[in-house]
């Protein structure tokens, strides 16, 4: 593995196993057995997974429940110790290192608030900025600056249970972001809200990203947040990495239909080919799906164009969790996408 | 270790404390309730035995006593129920990428938190004491060593806790050991009657236990103060909040090594 200061993350053959207790049945006896003398099946969470993020990337790690993501950014925090493998955060080890590691990163769990629910926000702010021993002057600075920029100044001073969903993740992610951190772990940053919130915290992350230079590794089952804010997925599954590559890459590759949908002023002038399925047509209006990997799509559009007079013109590509999906499928289990 | 993040720790949870004064509040309407019951109780047990004192105790010492070791054990909460959810459903997630110490943000938080309670217990209890039985004779100049001895008697408490919190690693429910650990501080930690009154075999097993030095040295400190005695006493607790907290931090970097949380 490639040992560059410009990488913010490093990992290298990173596993890890849980062991389950295995729960008694029915039964006194066989349940006091199991109390007694548990017994354990082993769970494979991670396996054998590499990968580097650059400083300012901003990476989606997804993959179905239990593929191993969460797992994956708690051992990157420093919170889950690994079976074994090389991992170096912002140059530390995060789990010999946990503490110095703390003063570098910055984590949201979408499903773990880190404000104090009866206090106004700012109580929990000034108490960060003591947790991360910061210089009150630049706290206050930094305080100032992130409030104007994150448009919080009408309610920190509110107690937090009143606020809503919105405008509490909002505040997550200026305490999250007090101490400068060089690393963002977003777990789940835009579960259970609805979209208008979505968008909201999609720009901001995109926003923090850009401004600070922070890299972000983001989780989500959401493949909007994916679709919206990442440059490279990282696709995990059953605790190995499967695709790993530019989210324009993905597109390349796994797209190969699109659908278009024509209206022209003149009638339609239009000659069916091989690559191309006639879904609707009438005098006017033509729908059809389009295989890109027979005919090519800008040649075929310029044509359309060049002989029809065109009114109105839509394109749609299948959505990305058919893509994702489509991935999953394709890659046997035993493949792996190493290093990046 | 940073003191100030630990002060703020403590001032942060008793402000947020006070969004929870009704469960305060209740809980030293429980403890007047206690008094009032034990008050009549002992009345009856002091008249029958046609003495002013039993085993040194008189029936006002008995009753503040009482006041006392109430107001140390209500004033925490449910700690070990707290730390073992934590470690459960994997909240403690949020405490270990933070730079501190997880053991000593919650006894700062406890601190903080138990503050106002145990305050609003020994004023409530202490009235209810008052017009049941009438003062205590306490030199106001013992009240900074009883404090001492009180915070000691919380610590203690808070340390033991915290090591049955990080056991519920191991049962996968914090619940019985709850149970089971406020029931012994209870009764043979001597929070319901000062250990002189136990049969002598039972009063030298609890004298060797860490429990009495969590209500039952603090609560007779109060109300049979000497200064040799104090010295004695907080030898003893610190000795036992020293082998608590280590074995407790010993315990967590076990626990923190060995934590599996679920992932999203």
């Amino acid at each position: 593995m490639e040992k560059n200061e410009e990488y913010k993350v490093l990992v290298n053959n990173l596993t890890k196993t849980f062991k389950v207790r295995k729960h008694a049945q029915k039964g006194f006896a066989v349940g006091l057995r199991s109390f007694l003398f548990p017994t354990h099946y082993p769970l494979n969470a991670v396996n054998k997974i590499s990968f580097a993020l650059k400083k300012g990337e901003i990476v989606g790690f997804i993959g179905p429940n239990g593929a191993g993501k969460s797992t994956t950014l708690k051992i990157l925090s420093g919170i889950l110790y690994p079976d074994f493998g090389e991992i170096k955060v912002c140059g530390l080890d995060p789990q010999k290192q946990r503490k110095e590691l703390s003063y570098k990163i910055g984590t949201i769990f979408g499903q773990k608030p880190q404000l104090w629910f009866h206090l106004p926000a700012i109580d929990t702010f000034n108490l960060f900025s003591r947790i991360y021993e910061l210089d009150q002057k630049e706290y206050k600075k930094r305080l100032d600056y992130l409030v104007k920029r994150f448009e919080i100044e009408e309610i920190i001073h509110q107690p937090v249970r009143k606020l809503s969903l919105g405008q509490r993740m909002r505040c997550e992610f200026v305490l999250t972001l007090l101490h400068k951190p060089e690393v963002l772990f977003l777990d789940e940053p835009t579960i259970g809200m609805d979209i208008t919130i979505k968008k909201t915290i999609r720009e901001l992350i995109k926003k923090i990203n850009r401004e600070e230079k922070v890299t972000v590794i983001l989780t989500s089952h959401d493949m909007g947040d994916v679709e919206d804010i990442c440059e490279r997925i990282i696709v995990i599954n059953h605790g190995e990495i499967i695709y790993n590559d530019s989210l324009a890459k993905v597109k390349e590759k796994y797209v190969t239909k699109k659908i278009v949908r024509l209206e022209t002023n003149k009638p339609l002038v239009f000659k069916e080919r091989e690559g191309i399925r006639v879904l609707k047509k009438t005098e006017f209006e033509l729908e059809a799906e389009i295989d890109t990997a027979k005919v090519s799509f800008s040649k075929l559009a310029a044509g359309f164009f060049e002989k029809n007079d065109i009114e109105d013109v839509t394109i749609e590509e299948p959505p990305i969790e058919d893509i994702i999906e489509k991935i999953y499928e394709e890659k046997p289990k035993n493949k792996k996408v190493t290093e990046k | 270790m940073n003191a100030v993040k630990y002060f703020f720790i403590a001032k942060t949870n008793l402000k947020n404390s006070f969004a929870y004064i009704t469960d305060s509040v209740f809980s030293a309407l429980f403890i007047a309730l206690i008094i009032f019951i034990f008050s009549n109780i002992w009345g009856v047990i002091f008249r029958a035995s046609a003495s002013s004192e039993i085993n040194g105790f008189t029936l006002p010492a008995m009753i503040w006593y009482m006041v006392i070791t109430e107001a140390i054990l209500t004033s925490q909460g449910k700690i070990i129920v707290e730390i073992g959810d934590e470690v459960i459903k994997g909240e403690i997630a949020n405490h270990l990428n933070k730079p501190y110490n997880y053991l000593l943000y919650k006894y700062f938080s406890t601190i903080g938190s138990s503050l106002s309670t145990f305050l609003i217990s020994v004023l409530v209890g202490g009235f209810v004491a008052l017009i049941m039985v009438g003062p205590v004779q306490i030199n106001p100049i013992i009240i900074p060593f009883i404090t001492i001895s009180c915070l000691l008697g919380v610590t203690l408490h808070f340390s033991l806790m915290s090591i049955l919190g990080i056991l519920a690693l191991w049962v996968e429910d914090a619940n019985p050991l709850d149970w089971l650990y406020q029931k012994l501080v209870l009764v043979i930690g001597g929070t319901l009657a000062p250990l002189e009154i136990f049969p002598s075999w039972l009063a030298s097993i609890s004298f060797i236990l860490p429990f009495s030095a969590i209500t039952y040295y603090p609560a007779k400190l109060f109300v049979q103060f000497g200064f040799d005695e104090f010295l004695r006493i907080t030898i003893i607790q610190c000795g036992w909040i020293i082998a608590s907290f280590i074995f407790a931090q010993l315990l967590y970097k076990v626990l923190s090594k060995r934590v599996s949380i679920n992932g999203g």
